[in-house]
């Protein structure tokens, strides 16, 4: 309730920006403008079994901070984000500690007084269901969980600042789960949809299902997502709702699941997605399909750290809270009309990127109520003057 | 769907110059006695044709909005884009931007009133059956084709349902009779936006599934009010015919005249008009037939409640027009008045764009401002083109209307498609504020030449007064 009336009264300040003449262009420039350095990397493992298996670093470098981007391609997908607070600060692998899975410290960054703040976000599980009387609720008529930690994942593929990953379920051959990370050394927003805002303090993770045969025949999916964090674990998900849906189209609300310290408003970290999945790869409206979530709970940290390498290696005693992510609202159309569903989300520090018009949207609010009210005075001054002249004549009549 | 009842509405008085009932009856004297409810000159039998007369134009109005009513079922079941949905709605506005002008000749000259409305009627009737044949069996072509045929009858037979009404009650009851008129035919929109969805799940639930056979089904259903449109066609020709022979009347006419030279002399004061019906209506009709998915989507509305606030515009309507338009001829200053409603509109649609307030608020002020906008705008034609071109003005005015409609329905689904909702509710604004521009000059120009338009009715009785004694 709280954040709908926040987003009402965002609504009604930015409407009567619009109204104040204020030139777009210094909205343009006001836009956040800053650039990271981005370096990319593949750390092989130099003993190199087990086959396959690469760590992805991407480090985005500030003026004195820097961010750290991991991501492992084997156990259970995870994208780890460290925060430093040095532009000079490293990450250390000890190989043998960390494919041995057993203790924490295999992964480490130094120096370790320079770390602001740290979370992961894990991929555990992929849940399905046959819904059969088309509710979307899903109750206890669930197939075995897709493990993702057992699936074989592919080596990660890289092209600029975007790394692939695909995986496939243990005994099938048909179908994938891939995973994109697109990390960004400045604000803007992908081409394609949902277009999420993001900043040079967020990457972008895209997760899609392509061709997985459905076990049922009105099969629909839930994922299940883990967030670890050291000191604070993020523990609510935040709805903010916006008028704008210039970016994707008919969605009006943003959810951010967020970390922040005990009883401050400060948000120290996030992770942020719209309710909105798609069904197909370059999808149209109608392709769109609504997703929910449940609430954050805690989870055991000891079955995490087991199922993610990451987790472990990096983490000796990760809070790790976990929710569901559910793909489809009653009377949607099933999983198995397309057999694909991809949706999408931003994992960064800080505050989450907050969207506004397009210079699009202000320009023809400025032009459109403008020209009536420059027509009016224009008519005004003009029918005066005509006015004033007319009665001048008039004045001279009566000499002729 | 245009607004014919309107202008009819606010000209039926001044139409034609054919005798009045009362003279032929007391011609005819006192003859076979007959019940009140069967003698053609009695009241009663009078009320009974108007139940006939009303009812002939509830199919076509209930069918227009089947689309609306139905969006999220037509898209889903057929695997539609918005886009394509929109061309529903925009082959239904084709025909008509040539058929306004030979709507008239073709009931006068041609068919005849009583054979042109049964032909008219039948053409609703194929219309929606093949538009619902075309759901049935799934292919989207032929419910084109379908919405095309609807619309050759549709807008043609609220003129002849407006002929009848003049021929019938013309020195009687004929203003309350076109309000009535009015006021079924937003009725019709109204149970159509309602009760389509109930309707639709309850042919899913016979046939087993939704789909498109469900959607065929249900359209088939909503063609039933298209039958007893026609049958109510038939009666009339019939009971028509009845009086003709018992009252020695003739076939009633439009009386409309044609001229499309007449299109050069047309003064800047109608362009601008012109500018004002096409601005306005295109940010009302496809914004109506997008309305429910928006008002689910952003507003978290059941699809009911949807459907409820979709329909206000046209709930409104129905009372508001006898009292907005009695206002507007007590007070004059159509411009003024225009530019309210045009305003009004405006802070509508800036509502729905950029708050989350309720939209019942906003439609309801649409659905005001809607009503003050038919009333004032149309008579305005009337005072800037002499009598004789009046049909020449008011077909072309219809026909740009149409023409508009089509386009902006297919670009507004274009836009919501890519752009989502927010660009959309902009993109009609700036219709609407093409409409205001055009209200701010003809205020100016109509000033400047000191014109009729913004007098304010004692005024222009006045000057009507001061002509008459001139004359003698």
């Amino acid at each position: 309730m709280a954040a709908a009336a926040k987003g009402r009264g965002v609504g009604v300040r930015v409407f009567l920006v619009v109204f104040v003449f204020i030139s777009c262009q210094s909205l343009i420039d006001g836009r956040n403008t800053y650039k990271r350095k981005l370096t990319v990397q593949l750390i092989h493992n130099p003993t190199s079994p087990p086959f396959g298996s690469d760590l992805l670093h991407v480090r985005a470098e500030g003026v004195n901070d820097t961010l750290h981007y991991l991501f492992y391609n084997q156990g259970a997908p995870t994208l780890l984000l460290v925060h430093t607070d040095s532009s000079s600060s490293t990450v250390k692998v000890n190989w043998t500690q960390f494919l041995d899975r057993n203790t924490s410290g295999g992964l480490t960054v130094e120096p370790q007084s320079s770390i602001l703040y740290s979370s992961a976000v894990v991929f555990s599980r992929l849940w399905e269901y046959d819904d059969v009387n088309d509710t979307a609720e899903a109750s206890d008529d669930f197939f075995p969980p897709y493990e993702l930690q057992d699936f074989s994942w592919a080596n990660v593929s890289l092209s600029g600042l975007t790394a692939l990953v695909c995986g496939t379920a243990p005994n099938t051959m048909n179908g994938s789960l891939c995973l994109k990370l697109s990390a960004f050394d400045s604000e803007g927003r992908d081409e394609s949809w949902p277009r999420l805002l993001h900043s040079a303090n967020s990457s972008q993770l895209e997760v899609w299902l392509n061709g997985l045969l459905p076990r049922g025949n009105h099969s629909r999916f839930m994922l299940e997502l883990q967030a670890v964090s050291g000191a604070y674990p993020l523990s609510r998900v935040d709805v903010r709702q916006s008028i704008d849906d210039e970016y994707t189209p008919s969605i009006f609300k943003i959810f951010q699941w967020v970390s922040s310290m005990n009883g401050s408003s400060d948000v120290l970290g996030f992770v942020q997605w719209k309710p909105v999945a798609y069904r197909k790869s370059h999808p149209v409206l109608e392709d769109a399909t609504p997703c929910r979530h449940s609430d954050p709970r805690p989870q055991r940290g000891e079955e995490t750290a087991a199922s993610s390498v990451l987790i472990r290696a990096f983490y000796s005693d990760p809070e790790i809270m976990g929710l569901n992510v559910s793909f489809g609202l009653a009377g949607e159309p099933f999983y198995n009309s397309t057999m694909f569903l991809s949706w999408t989300m931003l994992v960064g520090v800080g505050s989450p990127p907050v969207d506004s018009f397009s210079p699009l949207v202000l320009t023809i609010m400025v032009v459109c109520l403008g020209t009536p009210l420059i027509l009016l005075l224009l008519g005004g001054v003009f029918v005066f003057l005509y006015k004033k002249r007319k009665a001048s004549t008039l004045g001279y009549e009566p000499v002729n | 769907m245009a607004d014919f009842g309107e202008r009819r509405n606010l000209l039926g008085d001044e139409d034609e110059d054919e005798d009045s009932f009362a003279d032929r009856q007391a011609a005819r004297g006192p003859g076979r006695l007959m019940a009140a409810i069967c003698d053609p000159s009695r009241l009663l039998h009078r009320v009974v044709v108007l139940f006939f007369m009303c009812f002939l134009g509830f199919g076509s109005y209930f069918c227009y909005d089947n689309p609306a009513a139905l969006q999220s079922q037509v898209i889903q079941d057929l695997n539609l884009n918005t886009e394509t949905f929109m061309q529903l709605y925009a082959w239904y506005s084709w025909p008509n931007v040539v058929l306004c002008f030979f709507g008239g000749f073709l009931l006068d000259r041609v068919f005849g009133i009583r054979m042109g409305t049964i032909i008219f009627s039948l053409f609703v009737c194929v219309g929606q059956v093949i538009f619902a044949a075309g759901a049935l069996v799934n292919r989207f072509w032929l419910m084109e084709a379908g919405r095309f045929v609807f619309g050759i009858g549709g807008e043609s037979l609220a003129v002849a349902q407006n002929t009848y009404a003049v021929n019938w009650f013309k020195g009687k009851e004929l203003n309350l009779v076109f309000g009535l008129q009015l006021s079924m035919a937003r009725l019709g929109s109204t149970v159509n936006m309602n009760i389509m969805g109930w309707v639709y799940n309850q042919v899913a639930l016979a046939v087993g599934s939704s789909g498109h056979t469900a959607l065929g089904g249900s359209l088939m259903i909503a063609a039933a009010t298209c039958v007893f449109s026609l049958i109510c066609a038939l009666v009339l020709a019939f009971l028509d015919k009845r009086a003709e022979k018992i009252l020695n009347k003739e076939q009633g006419k439009t009386g409309e005249v044609i001229k499309l030279t007449d299109v050069k002399d047309f003064p800047s004061t109608l362009w601008l008009i012109f500018i004002i019906c096409v601005g306005y209506y295109v940010a009302i009709f496809p914004f109506i037939g997008l309305g429910q998915i928006f008002f689910i989507e952003k507003f978290n509305f059941s699809p009911t409640q949807a459907r409820a606030v979709n329909s206000i515009v046209y709930i409104i309507s129905a009372p508001a027009s006898p009292v907005l338009g009695f206002l507007v001829d007590k007070t004059g200053r159509n411009v003024v008045w225009v530019m309210i409603a045009v305003i009004a509109t405006l802070a509508a649609h800036i509502m729905l764009a950029f708050t989350f307030w309720n939209p019942w608020i906003a439609m309801s002020l649409l659905g005001v401002s809607y009503s003050l906008l038919a009333c004032a705008l149309w008579p305005m034609v009337a005072f800037v083109v002499p009598e004789h071109q009046l049909g020449t003005a008011y077909g072309f005015m219809q026909s740009i209307q149409n023409l508009g409609l089509a386009v902006i329905s297919i670009t507004a689904g274009a836009i919501l498609d890519s752009r989502g909702y927010l660009v959309l509710e902009v993109f009609f604004c700036a219709c609407i504020c093409i409409a205001l521009m055009s209200v701010v000059m003809l205020y100016f120009v109509d000033y400047i030449k000191g014109g009729d338009l913004n007098r304010s009715a004692a005024a222009r009785a006045k000057l009507l007064k001061e002509s008459t004694t001139d004359a003698e």
